[in-house]
């Protein structure tokens, strides 16, 4: 499956094996968890939820540093 | 899915997960429990009474842009009298969409908005400075002018408008961070100042008071987003590696492991505040109220620190 991860002007496709959560693709992607809001298709959502084929994960960095 | 519902309403799509209480919240309950958390703080602490008048200050950041939207519903509740104020300190490419955003957000709350810019108040910017002491041999960082500078534009304004209260955005991390700092730097005469409001000798100052003081940054984040608001969340072009920032990111760090931590660190402190100040006040007098030959303001000295900073300037630009 393949999802498209928009952080700020950086915007990439990324192909996964299997379901992940938000969590596990912040952690992957070393994004700092604990200075970002996370939209799920343009939804704002916690880092428990599944990630879905195609969706489109907004990351914003609401903290400097990190 | 039990894990995507709010555990305050029952509704099915949460935004937040509170791992120090278990909170799930959507939404609506998420902005509501901000709200009366900080409506709370203000009562408990007594930062606010009926009739005052409050004076935001509003850089267009987050932390500015939800303290107004909450001090708001006490405005229209006719409780108090509220409005802000902006500095632009001349700092091209990044100070321009913060007033931006102040402009929009006080427009659309409906308060009264005053903007006030070094240049006109100085007649030089942040950038101006910047450039002429990036020659010398030893340049002072930005922030130390900004600091003084920005101070004074505060406290005068207070006064002009006949304000009461000065409101600021510290937010929880802002505050574990400053308690945190001067533990280990031993700086007492400044941990004994942190708190819910400033208690100044001179009444010419305005009392300072700070709202936001028990609420997580990321949550204020959040808070914003959802209350539909624009924030810029650029950096400061002249923002440096502090020692703030360290402990910023090890508090932040910590906190994924130990949920509580911030409040703790906030609450202990609390606790042990009356102690400390009692013991350090006893031998430590404060400093004279004197006032400053140049500008007339409050100050430590004959001349205060942000006429001293203004000559040199003038000098260099000369």
């Amino acid at each position: 499956m393949s999802i498209k991860l928009i952080n700020k002007d950086d915007v990439k496709e990324i192909d996964f094996e299997e379901n992940i959560t938000i969590e596990e693709l912040l952690k992957k992607e070393e994004i700092p968890i604990e200075t970002v809001v996370i939209k799920q298709n343009g939804e704002t959502v916690t880092e428990d939820e599944i990630i879905n084929d195609n969706d489109e994960i907004e990351v914003i960095k609401v903290i400097y540093g990190g | 899915m039990t894990s995507n519902v709010c555990t305050q309403c029952g509704y099915e799509h949460v935004v937040i997960h509170r791992k120090q209480n278990g909170q799930r919240l959507c939404s609506t309950c998420f902005r509501k429990s901000i709200e009366q958390k900080v409506l709370k703080t203000i009562k408990k602490q007594k930062l606010i009474t009926k009739g005052d008048k409050v004076l935001v200050g509003l850089s267009g950041g987050k932390d500015s842009v939800a303290l107004l939207k909450i001090l708001n519903i006490l405005k229209e509740k006719n409780i108090i009298e509220l409005e802000a104020v902006t500095i632009d300190e001349g700092i091209s490419g990044y100070r321009e969409e913060g007033v931006r955003i102040a402009k929009d957000v006080a427009k659309e709350l409906n308060i009264k908005h005053h903007i006030i810019s070094f240049e006109d108040k100085y007649s030089f910017t942040i950038d101006k400075i910047m450039e002429v002491e990036s020659q010398e041999e030893h340049p002072q960082h930005a922030c130390t002018y900004c600091g003084v500078f920005r101070r004074q534009i505060f406290n005068q304004t207070a006064r002009e408008i006949n304000a009461t209260k000065l409101a600021t955005g510290h937010n929880l991390d802002d505050e574990a961070q400053s308690i945190l700092m001067n533990y280990l730097e031993g700086n007492i005469n400044n941990m004994v100042r942190i708190g819910y409001k400033t208690e100044s000798r001179d009444e010419r100052f305005t009392q300072k008071i700070k709202p936001l003081r028990e609420i997580p940054e990321k949550e204020i984040g959040l808070y914003v987003l959802e209350s539909g608001f624009e924030v810029h969340f650029d950096g400061c072009p002249y923002a440096h590696e502090s020692f703030r920032m360290e402990i910023g990111d090890f508090l932040r760090e910590e906190t994924l492991k130990h949920p509580t931590i911030m409040y703790s660190t906030l609450n202990g402190f609390e606790k042990i505040k009356p102690a400390i100040k009692k013991d350090y006040m006893e031998n430590h007098t404060g400093k004279p109220n004197k006032t400053c030959i140049k500008c007339g303001e409050p100050s430590s000295q004959d001349i205060c620190k942000s006429c001293k900073f203004l000559e040199k300037i003038h000098e260099k630009l000369a």
